[in-house]
Protein backbone atom coordinates (compact mmCIF):
# COMPACT_ATOMS: atom_id res chain seq x y z
CA UNK A 1 0.00 0.00 0.00
CA UNK A 2 1.12 3.56 -0.50
CA UNK A 3 2.03 5.50 2.61
CA UNK A 4 -0.57 8.15 1.75
CA UNK A 5 -3.45 5.70 1.55
CA UNK A 6 -6.34 6.42 3.89
CA UNK A 7 -7.39 3.60 6.18
CA UNK A 8 -11.14 3.14 6.16
CA UNK A 9 -12.34 1.48 9.33
CA UNK A 10 -15.88 0.63 10.30
CA UNK A 11 -16.78 -0.17 13.88
CA UNK A 12 -20.04 -1.98 14.53
CA UNK A 13 -21.42 -1.14 17.99
CA UNK A 14 -24.55 -1.84 20.02
CA UNK A 15 -25.51 1.57 21.35
CA UNK A 16 -23.48 2.65 24.35
CA UNK A 17 -22.56 -0.67 25.88
CA UNK A 18 -19.29 -0.77 27.85
CA UNK A 19 -17.56 -2.97 25.26
CA UNK A 20 -18.71 -0.79 22.35
CA UNK A 21 -17.42 2.33 24.08
CA UNK A 22 -14.16 0.59 24.99
CA UNK A 23 -13.69 -0.56 21.39
CA UNK A 24 -14.16 2.98 20.05
CA UNK A 25 -11.77 4.46 22.60
CA UNK A 26 -9.16 1.76 21.95
CA UNK A 27 -9.53 2.15 18.19
CA UNK A 28 -9.08 5.93 18.33
CA UNK A 29 -5.98 5.52 20.49
CA UNK A 30 -4.54 2.85 18.22
CA UNK A 31 -5.15 4.97 15.10
CA UNK A 32 -3.68 8.12 16.64
CA UNK A 33 -0.57 6.24 17.66
CA UNK A 34 -0.05 4.37 14.39
CA UNK A 35 -2.06 5.97 11.57
CA UNK A 36 -2.18 9.62 12.53
CA UNK A 37 -3.87 11.70 9.83
CA UNK A 38 -4.39 8.65 7.63
CA UNK A 39 -7.56 7.05 8.89
CA UNK A 40 -11.33 7.39 8.84
CA UNK A 41 -13.54 5.73 11.42
CA UNK A 42 -17.20 5.06 10.71
CA UNK A 43 -19.32 3.91 13.65
CA UNK A 44 -22.41 1.85 12.85
CA UNK A 45 -24.88 1.49 15.70
CA UNK A 46 -26.63 -1.84 15.17
CA UNK A 47 -28.98 -1.15 18.05
CA UNK A 48 -30.50 1.59 15.91
CA UNK A 49 -30.45 -0.39 12.69
CA UNK A 50 -29.55 -4.12 12.88
CA UNK A 51 -29.93 -4.57 9.11
CA UNK A 52 -26.75 -2.61 8.51
CA UNK A 53 -24.83 -5.67 9.72
CA UNK A 54 -25.64 -7.55 6.53
CA UNK A 55 -22.74 -6.18 4.48
CA UNK A 56 -20.14 -7.71 6.75
CA UNK A 57 -22.07 -10.64 8.27
CA UNK A 58 -21.62 -9.36 11.82
CA UNK A 59 -22.38 -11.83 14.62
CA UNK A 60 -20.77 -10.42 17.77
CA UNK A 61 -20.49 -6.78 18.86
CA UNK A 62 -18.28 -4.82 18.89
CA UNK A 63 -16.63 -5.82 15.62
CA UNK A 64 -14.16 -3.73 13.66
CA UNK A 65 -13.92 -4.05 9.88
CA UNK A 66 -10.95 -2.75 7.96
CA UNK A 67 -12.38 -1.84 4.55
CA UNK A 68 -9.26 -0.22 3.11
CA UNK A 69 -6.50 -0.89 2.41
CA UNK A 70 -7.40 -4.32 1.17
CA UNK A 71 -7.61 -7.09 2.12
CA UNK A 72 -10.78 -6.69 4.14
CA UNK A 73 -10.24 -7.81 7.71
CA UNK A 74 -12.47 -8.21 10.76
CA UNK A 75 -11.56 -8.05 14.41
CA UNK A 76 -14.13 -9.16 16.95
CA UNK A 77 -13.98 -7.66 20.43
CA UNK A 78 -13.23 -4.44 22.29
CA UNK A 79 -9.64 -4.12 20.92
CA UNK A 80 -8.25 -4.20 24.45
CA UNK A 81 -5.48 -6.53 23.26
CA UNK A 82 -3.42 -3.99 21.35
CA UNK A 83 -0.99 -6.52 19.84
CA UNK A 84 -3.82 -8.67 18.56
CA UNK A 85 -5.54 -5.61 17.09
CA UNK A 86 -2.38 -4.51 15.28
CA UNK A 87 -1.78 -7.98 13.88
CA UNK A 88 -5.43 -8.33 12.89
CA UNK A 89 -5.42 -5.01 11.07
CA UNK A 90 -1.98 -5.66 9.61
CA UNK A 91 -0.69 -2.39 10.98
CA UNK A 92 3.01 -2.00 11.42
CA UNK A 93 3.44 -0.17 14.72
CA UNK A 94 4.75 3.38 14.29
CA UNK A 95 7.24 2.84 17.13
CA UNK A 96 7.84 0.18 19.75
CA UNK B 1 6.22 -5.95 14.86
CA UNK B 2 7.51 -7.56 11.66
CA UNK B 3 4.58 -8.32 9.38
CA UNK B 4 6.52 -11.14 7.67
CA UNK B 5 6.51 -13.05 10.94
CA UNK B 6 2.85 -12.38 11.61
CA UNK B 7 1.05 -15.70 12.06
CA UNK B 8 -1.82 -16.51 9.72
CA UNK B 9 -5.04 -14.77 10.63
CA UNK B 10 -7.18 -16.67 13.04
CA UNK B 11 -10.26 -18.12 11.50
CA UNK B 12 -13.37 -16.08 12.16
CA UNK B 13 -14.90 -18.82 14.27
CA UNK B 14 -11.81 -19.12 16.42
CA UNK B 15 -11.59 -15.36 16.74
CA UNK B 16 -15.22 -15.28 17.86
CA UNK B 17 -14.61 -18.04 20.39
CA UNK B 18 -11.63 -16.18 21.83
CA UNK B 19 -13.47 -12.85 21.98
CA UNK B 20 -16.32 -14.48 23.92
CA UNK B 21 -13.96 -16.40 26.20
CA UNK B 22 -12.01 -13.22 27.00
CA UNK B 23 -15.16 -11.19 27.65
CA UNK B 24 -14.46 -8.75 24.81
CA UNK B 25 -17.99 -8.66 23.42
CA UNK B 26 -21.23 -7.75 25.16
CA UNK B 27 -23.78 -8.08 22.39
CA UNK B 28 -24.78 -10.41 19.57
CA UNK B 29 -26.78 -9.99 16.44
CA UNK B 30 -29.45 -12.67 16.32
CA UNK B 31 -32.31 -13.56 14.00
CA UNK B 32 -32.84 -15.96 11.11
CA UNK B 33 -33.09 -13.32 8.41
CA UNK B 34 -32.66 -9.60 7.88
CA UNK B 35 -36.21 -8.83 8.98
CA UNK B 36 -35.73 -10.66 12.27
CA UNK B 37 -32.25 -9.35 13.02
CA UNK B 38 -31.95 -7.70 16.42
CA UNK B 39 -29.27 -6.97 18.95
CA UNK B 40 -29.17 -9.21 22.00
CA UNK B 41 -27.28 -7.61 24.89
CA UNK B 42 -25.44 -9.67 27.48
CA UNK B 43 -26.27 -8.95 31.12
CA UNK B 44 -23.03 -7.03 31.67
CA UNK B 45 -24.08 -4.44 29.10
CA UNK B 46 -27.05 -3.50 31.28
CA UNK B 47 -25.10 -3.30 34.50
CA UNK B 48 -24.37 0.44 34.48
CA UNK B 49 -27.90 1.38 33.45
CA UNK B 50 -29.22 -0.86 36.17
CA UNK B 51 -26.96 0.77 38.77
CA UNK B 52 -28.18 4.17 37.62
CA UNK B 53 -31.82 3.14 37.92
CA UNK B 54 -31.21 1.54 41.30
CA UNK B 55 -29.43 4.58 42.72
CA UNK B 56 -31.76 7.32 41.51
CA UNK B 57 -34.10 9.03 43.92
CA UNK B 58 -37.23 8.32 41.93
CA UNK B 59 -39.16 5.09 41.89
CA UNK B 60 -39.18 3.21 38.60
CA UNK B 61 -41.70 0.55 37.62
CA UNK B 62 -42.25 -1.39 34.45
CA UNK B 63 -45.63 -3.08 34.26
CA UNK B 64 -47.99 -4.57 31.72
CA UNK B 65 -51.10 -2.75 30.57
CA UNK B 66 -52.95 -4.94 33.07
CA UNK B 67 -50.77 -3.62 35.88
CA UNK B 68 -48.62 -6.68 36.55
CA UNK B 69 -45.20 -5.53 37.72
CA UNK B 70 -42.34 -6.77 35.57
CA UNK B 71 -39.60 -4.68 37.15
CA UNK B 72 -39.35 -2.22 40.04
CA UNK B 73 -36.32 -0.51 41.50
CA UNK B 74 -35.33 -0.48 45.16
CA UNK B 75 -36.46 3.12 45.60
CA UNK B 76 -40.00 2.28 44.54
CA UNK B 77 -40.06 -0.57 47.06
CA UNK B 78 -38.92 1.88 49.75
CA UNK B 79 -41.53 4.45 48.78
CA UNK B 80 -44.40 2.03 49.27
CA UNK B 81 -42.75 0.20 52.17
CA UNK B 82 -42.79 -3.26 50.61
CA UNK B 83 -39.81 -5.65 50.11
CA UNK B 84 -38.66 -5.59 46.49
CA UNK B 85 -38.98 -9.37 46.22
CA UNK B 86 -42.73 -9.09 46.80
CA UNK B 87 -43.23 -6.75 43.87
CA UNK B 88 -42.31 -8.97 40.95
CA UNK B 89 -45.43 -10.10 39.06
CA UNK B 90 -47.59 -8.44 41.73
CA UNK B 91 -50.47 -6.21 40.60
CA UNK B 92 -49.48 -2.55 40.89
CA UNK B 93 -53.00 -1.48 41.79
CA UNK B 94 -52.71 -3.51 44.99
CA UNK B 95 -50.44 -0.72 46.27
CA UNK B 96 -52.63 2.15 45.06
CA UNK B 97 -55.37 3.67 47.20
CA UNK B 98 -58.76 2.21 46.35
CA UNK B 99 -60.29 5.46 44.97
CA UNK B 100 -57.33 5.87 42.58
CA UNK B 101 -57.29 2.35 41.16
CA UNK B 102 -59.65 3.10 38.28
CA UNK B 103 -57.49 6.08 37.29
CA UNK B 104 -54.39 3.89 37.32
CA UNK B 105 -56.12 1.32 35.10
CA UNK B 106 -57.08 4.08 32.64
CA UNK B 107 -53.55 5.47 32.73
CA UNK B 108 -52.06 2.09 31.86
CA UNK B 109 -54.59 1.32 29.14
CA UNK B 110 -54.17 4.66 27.39
CA UNK B 111 -50.59 5.18 28.47
CA UNK B 112 -49.55 5.89 24.90
CA UNK B 113 -51.63 9.08 25.07
CA UNK B 114 -51.47 10.14 28.74
CA UNK B 115 -48.08 11.19 29.96
CA UNK B 116 -48.64 11.75 33.69
CA UNK B 117 -51.14 11.40 36.52
CA UNK B 118 -51.14 12.05 40.25
CA UNK B 119 -52.48 9.47 42.65
CA UNK B 120 -51.93 8.07 46.14
CA UNK B 121 -50.15 4.87 47.00
CA UNK B 122 -51.20 2.95 50.10
CA UNK B 123 -48.05 2.21 52.01
CA UNK B 124 -47.72 -1.01 53.93
CA UNK B 125 -47.73 0.98 57.19
CA UNK B 126 -51.14 2.42 56.32
CA UNK B 127 -49.87 5.88 55.31
CA UNK B 128 -50.94 7.39 52.02
CA UNK B 129 -48.21 8.54 49.65
CA UNK B 130 -49.31 11.07 47.03
CA UNK B 131 -47.11 10.69 43.98
CA UNK B 132 -46.77 11.75 40.39
CA UNK B 133 -46.58 8.95 37.81
CA UNK B 134 -44.86 9.84 34.56
CA UNK B 135 -44.76 7.57 31.55
CA UNK B 136 -41.20 7.13 30.30
CA UNK B 137 -41.83 4.60 27.56
CA UNK B 138 -44.48 2.28 26.29
CA UNK B 139 -43.48 -0.69 24.13
CA UNK B 140 -44.56 -4.29 23.57
CA UNK B 141 -47.47 -3.89 25.99
CA UNK B 142 -45.29 -2.68 28.85
CA UNK B 143 -45.22 0.78 30.36
CA UNK B 144 -42.21 2.12 32.20
CA UNK B 145 -43.20 4.69 34.79
CA UNK B 146 -41.25 7.08 36.99
CA UNK B 147 -42.76 7.62 40.43
CA UNK B 148 -42.01 10.90 42.18
CA UNK B 149 -43.42 11.49 45.67
CA UNK B 150 -45.29 14.77 45.77
CA UNK B 151 -43.50 17.35 47.84
CA UNK B 152 -45.03 19.13 50.81
CA UNK B 153 -46.31 22.04 48.73
CA UNK B 154 -47.78 19.74 46.09
CA UNK B 155 -49.37 17.69 48.84
CA UNK B 156 -50.91 20.91 50.21
CA UNK B 157 -52.37 21.62 46.76
CA UNK B 158 -53.95 18.17 46.65
CA UNK B 159 -55.40 18.77 50.14
CA UNK B 160 -56.64 22.22 49.10
CA UNK B 161 -58.49 20.68 46.14
CA UNK B 162 -60.16 18.19 48.46
CA UNK B 163 -61.11 20.97 50.86
CA UNK B 164 -62.71 22.97 48.07
CA UNK B 165 -64.84 19.96 47.16
CA UNK B 166 -65.86 19.60 50.80
CA UNK B 167 -66.73 23.33 51.03
CA UNK B 168 -68.97 23.02 47.97
CA UNK B 169 -70.70 20.01 49.50
CA UNK B 170 -71.14 21.92 52.78
CA UNK B 171 -72.74 24.88 50.99
CA UNK B 172 -75.16 22.45 49.38
CA UNK B 173 -76.08 21.07 52.80
CA UNK B 174 -76.55 24.59 54.20
CA UNK B 175 -78.81 25.52 51.30
CA UNK B 176 -80.91 22.46 52.12
CA UNK B 177 -81.96 24.42 55.29
CA UNK B 178 -81.41 21.70 57.82
CA UNK B 179 -83.35 23.23 60.74
CA UNK B 180 -82.31 21.25 63.73
CA UNK B 181 -81.36 17.90 65.15
CA UNK B 182 -78.41 15.55 64.61
CA UNK B 183 -78.11 16.49 60.90
CA UNK B 184 -77.53 20.16 61.75
CA UNK B 185 -74.93 19.22 64.37
CA UNK B 186 -73.19 17.02 61.80
CA UNK B 187 -73.06 19.92 59.33
CA UNK B 188 -71.60 22.22 62.02
CA UNK B 189 -69.04 19.57 62.91
CA UNK B 190 -68.12 19.21 59.26
CA UNK B 191 -67.71 22.99 58.93
CA UNK B 192 -65.39 23.07 61.96
CA UNK B 193 -63.30 20.22 60.56
CA UNK B 194 -63.03 21.96 57.20
CA UNK B 195 -61.84 25.17 58.89
CA UNK B 196 -59.37 23.18 60.97
CA UNK B 197 -57.99 21.39 57.92
CA UNK B 198 -57.85 24.68 56.02
CA UNK B 199 -55.65 26.21 58.75
CA UNK B 200 -53.43 23.11 58.66
CA UNK B 201 -52.98 23.44 54.90
CA UNK B 202 -52.14 27.14 55.32
CA UNK B 203 -49.51 26.22 57.91
CA UNK B 204 -48.01 23.66 55.52
CA UNK B 205 -47.96 26.21 52.72
CA UNK B 206 -46.17 28.78 54.86
CA UNK B 207 -43.77 26.40 56.57
CA UNK B 208 -40.16 26.14 55.38
CA UNK B 209 -39.72 23.67 52.57
CA UNK B 210 -38.24 20.34 53.60
CA UNK B 211 -35.50 18.74 51.55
Amino acid sequence: MSSDEIWELRLYTAGQTPKSLAALANLKRLCEENLKGKYRIEVIDLMANPRLAKEHQIVAIPTLVKKLPSPLRQIIGDLSDKEKALVGLQITPAHR
Amino acid sequence: MNMETTPPALSEADQLRQAIAHGEVDAFLVGRDDKEKRVLLLAGAYQRYRQLVEQMQQGAVTCSVHGDILYANQRFAQLIGVPLSQLYAAPLDGYVSVPDRARLASFLLVSARLSAIELSFSRRDGMQLPAKLELVSFADGYATILVTPLGQQQWASVAEDSLNLMRTALEGLNRASIADGPAKRSVELLAREINSLSRLVDEIRHSRPQG
